[in-house]
């Protein structure tokens, strides 16, 4: 992939079920005074008709590509049609392009990266993917290309939230961003959003591979939850039953204050005291403050573990599973002492989503050789099921950072700026199916030099 | 696949190519065909219209609508009475060409008609429009329909000694069909993507330019193949000489000439003719003689002798890339059509 060509014409894919609000959208753009002269290529007959611009119909037609690997599928007819536009180019600054329903946008994608007339001449810009609020957690439930749609999205419109209450709409989004983590998520009535938010995105720009928002890259952690008590001296009990696993992990740490802020502080402190060495306790054992792992044996009765307090403060409790999995809390003299502040860290525990978004961030070099054969191997045998991929990387030896990003097999990378003065570090993001966030994380830290 | 980088024979300088006029059609030259008596020039803008030229004056004749969404294929009847032109408006027109004018509208059968072309003794018309072809009278009856194939029809050629025989390209290879019966006669299958098809003139070999930067020769007779691997892009240009002797291919900056004389072009080494810059958008070999003409992206026209001169015989840079461009019959003229639009007569070297 060469994106250092000027002059390119950028298009914006525009993907989304039957319904989700599509036609809508591209109604707005069309009549939204921005100044630009937009063709429409349409691969579904709506309403769309305005004048001055151009809209092309098109028949889905994938071709996979001879000497190309499995998943080097393209789209003929949008070669075929993108190529004839280029023709009469100056009539127009900017395609829209919408795909039907049922469209796998990855072959959409790999025709402006596979074909060179296409590369040399347009800019795939974004993947903007409208769903539809009422009916989008069913459509991820039955549907391939729903899940490849949201997948691939570099803009997420949660539309029709008009018609859903708050509660909903943040299980939707929570549920949403679990899958694309690098995707903004917009919620929209009508599919009212800012222009400049999906047009000129720039989501496959190399200089813009890491406009990822850092809250979105965390980590998998190792506990699934924390909360924050204020607990004054004296010996509490943590109450643990029967739950779907026969031990459970948990880490007390003192934590300076009840704001998120401060129990972020701390939890780095966790995620290194889970990683370290744990020690087993039986019921009755006591569970004290401190940075280490202790690893409750539980059964079928209740079982309780003395908590020993010196000091009145808060503390944050980082536990393994949910508490409620357990019918797990904390107990005082005067009975359940409620948190002052939990959180959740798998905020989606009813669905185990086949897509997902795998993060890796981790200080350090790498080595060039391991990467290649890493990367090399992981796009070979896991191709097909990677949708995207971006990142930032620091390779042993090179001032630059080097920044890349992808499409199935199709990668795309090259030096960017000096480190400088920043501190050299990997941030990374796969969006696919069946990943194994483990192994991902293994294989990439393997390449450390 | 690599070339050889010269031809055998004499070198010399490339002289320039004598201007005889200069025209307009308003936008990209899709289309560029003379007449058969050669007395004049037809050229389609990607808009639309479709001007006829006077070959000698450059004098606008005829001023033709052409196809409001687009014209992509212009075909002159070998009698010179009809000018077939297809267009993104899923229709092919039939421009009379002798006094009274006037023109006759046709269905493609789909909203985009890719091609339309006159078969070499002038009896038929077919038109290739999404997956199926037509086959029309001169007086616009419609003859006969093939089946739906099962990928988008990207080329279809006459067998040049033949108006019984068509070769179409899509995604899956190349399909031969006898018009009458509406299933294919022959299916070369090849499991990629099929640009277009050009038969040799002897009609021995069937040649084809690929999406994925290849170009396969298939055995009419037997459907054997040879693929050819090697250029930097797609193929869409392709080109025999009179004899059947040479293929010329684009697929990127050089002109990539094969030798199928003596055991054919399997594992020889192609002769490349290098001048252009950048990709090469157009070729065409003279109807009588052994020049080569190129034309490419970055606004050189250039002629070539394959088997004679290892150089350029003329180079000639113009303003605006080219498009399209074909000799004269007689070989005499050449004409150029720009990617701007304009539209150049030159004299042949």
């Amino acid at each position: 992939m060469d994106t250092a060509t000027d002059n390119r014409v950028p298009v914006t894919v525009l993907t989304g079920f039957l319904g989700a609000g599509k036609t809508t959208l591209l109604n707005r753009v069309l009549t939204e005074n921005h100044g630009k002269r937009i063709a429409v290529i349409e691969n579904e007959f709506g309403e769309v008709g305005v004048d001055q611009d151009l809209v092309i119909g098109a028949d889905e037609e994938v071709f996979e590509m001879n000497n190309g690997c499995i998943c080097c599928t393209v789209r003929g007819d949008l070669i075929r049609i993108l190529g004839s536009l280029m023709k009469r180019r100056d009539k127009f600054d900017y395609i829209l392009l919408e795909t039907t329903g049922m469209a796998d946008p990855g072959p959409v994608a790999q025709t402006f990266f596979m074909d060179d007339e296409m590369q040399q001449k347009l800019e795939l810009d974004a993947i903007v993917t409208v769903v539809d609020a009422g009916h989008v957690d069913q459509h991820i439930d039955d549907s391939d290309e729903v899940r490849e749609q949201i997948a691939f999205a570099d803009v997420l419109l949660l539309n029709k939230v008009d018609l859903v209450d708050e509660e909903k709409l943040a299980g939707l989004e929570g549920r949403i961003r679990n899958m694309n983590a690098a995707a903004k998520i917009y919620r929209t009535k009508d599919a009212a959003v800012e222009m400049e938010s999906i047009l000129g995105v720039g989501g496959f720009d190399l200089d813009r591979a890491l406009d990822l928002d850092p809250k979105f890259m965390e980590p998998e952690y190792p506990f699934e939850w924390s909360g924050v008590y204020d607990l004054q001296p004296g010996t509490y009990e943590l109450v643990v039953g029967e739950g779907p696993d026969p031990s459970m992990g948990v880490v007390l740490l003192p934590v300076a204050g009840d704001s998120s802020e401060a129990l972020e502080a701390v939890r780095e402190n966790a995620v290194l005291a889970f990683s370290g060495e744990e020690r087993v306790l039986a019921a009755g054992d006591g569970l004290p403050a401190g940075g280490r792992l202790n690893r409750l044996e539980l059964g079928t009765e209740e079982r309780r573990f003395p908590v020993p307090v010196e000091e009145s403060g808060l503390y944050a409790l980082f536990t393994e599973h949910c508490p409620e999995e357990f019918g797990a809390g904390l107990r005082g003299a005067a009975g359940e002492v409620p948190p002052v502040r939990a959180v959740e860290y798998k905020p989606d525990h009813e669905h185990d989503e086949e897509v997902t978004s795998v993060g890796i961030t981790v200080p350090g070099d790498l080595d060039p050789d391991r990467l290649n054969a890493w990367l090399g191997d992981l796009l070979a045998n896991k191709g097909p099921d990677i949708f995207r991929m971006k990142g930032i990387l620091s390779i042993r030896g090179e001032e630059e950072r080097f920044v890349f990003q992808g499409v199935h097999m199709l990668f795309d990378g090259r030096p960017d700026r000096p480190w400088g003065e920043e501190e050299r570090s990997n941030t990374l993001i796969f969006i696919g199916r069946n990943l194994d966030r483990d192994e991902l994380n293994e294989g990439f830290r393997g390449c450390l030099a | 696949m690599s070339r050889v980088r010269t031809g055998t024979g004499r070198a010399g300088k490339p002289v320039s190519l004598a201007r005889v006029w200069t025209g307009d059609v308003g936008s990209y030259a899709s289309g560029l065909v003379w007449s058969p008596d050669g007395k004049q020039v037809a050229v389609s803008g990607i808009e639309g219209p479709v001007t006829v030229f006077d070959a000698a004056s450059g004098e606008r004749r005829h001023e033709l609508s052409g196809h409001g969404s687009g014209t992509t294929a212009l075909s002159w009847s070998p009698d010179g009475r009809l000018l077939a032109s297809a267009g993104q408006d899923g229709k092919v027109r039939l421009w009379s060409m002798t006094g009274t004018g006037g023109s006759q509208e046709l269905n493609g059968g789909s909203a985009w008609v890719e091609k339309a072309a006159w078969s070499p003794d002038g009896r038929y018309l077919v038109s290739a429009a999404g997956r199926r072809l037509r086959l029309w009278k001169p007086d616009g009856t419609l003859l006969w329909e093939s089946r739906d194939q099962q990928s988008t029809i990207t080329d279809v050629q006459w067998r040049p000694d033949s108006s019984r025989e068509l070769a179409t390209t899509a995604y899956g290879g190349l399909t031969l069909w006898k018009p009458g019966s509406p299933e294919p006669a022959r299916r070369f299958e090849w499991k990629g993507s099929s640009l277009v098809a050009a038969w040799s003139p002897n009609g021995k070999f069937i040649a084809t330019g690929d999406q994925d930067s290849t170009v396969h020769f298939w055995i009419s007779k037997t459907g054997h193949d040879l693929q050819m691997y090697g250029y930097p892009t797609k193929v869409r240009e392709l080109s025999w000489n009179t004899t059947s002797r040479y293929l010329a291919t684009g697929g990127g900056p050089a002109v990539t000439v094969w030798d199928c004389s003596g055991k054919g072009p399997a594992g020889s080494q192609p002769l490349a003719f290098e001048a252009h810059e950048d990709a090469v958008n157009d070729l065409a070999f003279g109807l009588r003689g052994p020049r080569l003409l190129s034309g490419g992206e970055d606004g050189l026209v250039a002629v070539w002798e394959p088997g004679g001169r290892s150089g350029a015989v003329a180079l000639q840079a113009l303003d605006t890339g080219v498009a399209r461009l074909a000799w004269a019959p007689g070989d005499k003229r050449i004409a150029v059509g720009g990617s701007d639009g304009t539209v150049t007569v030159f004299e042949a070297p």
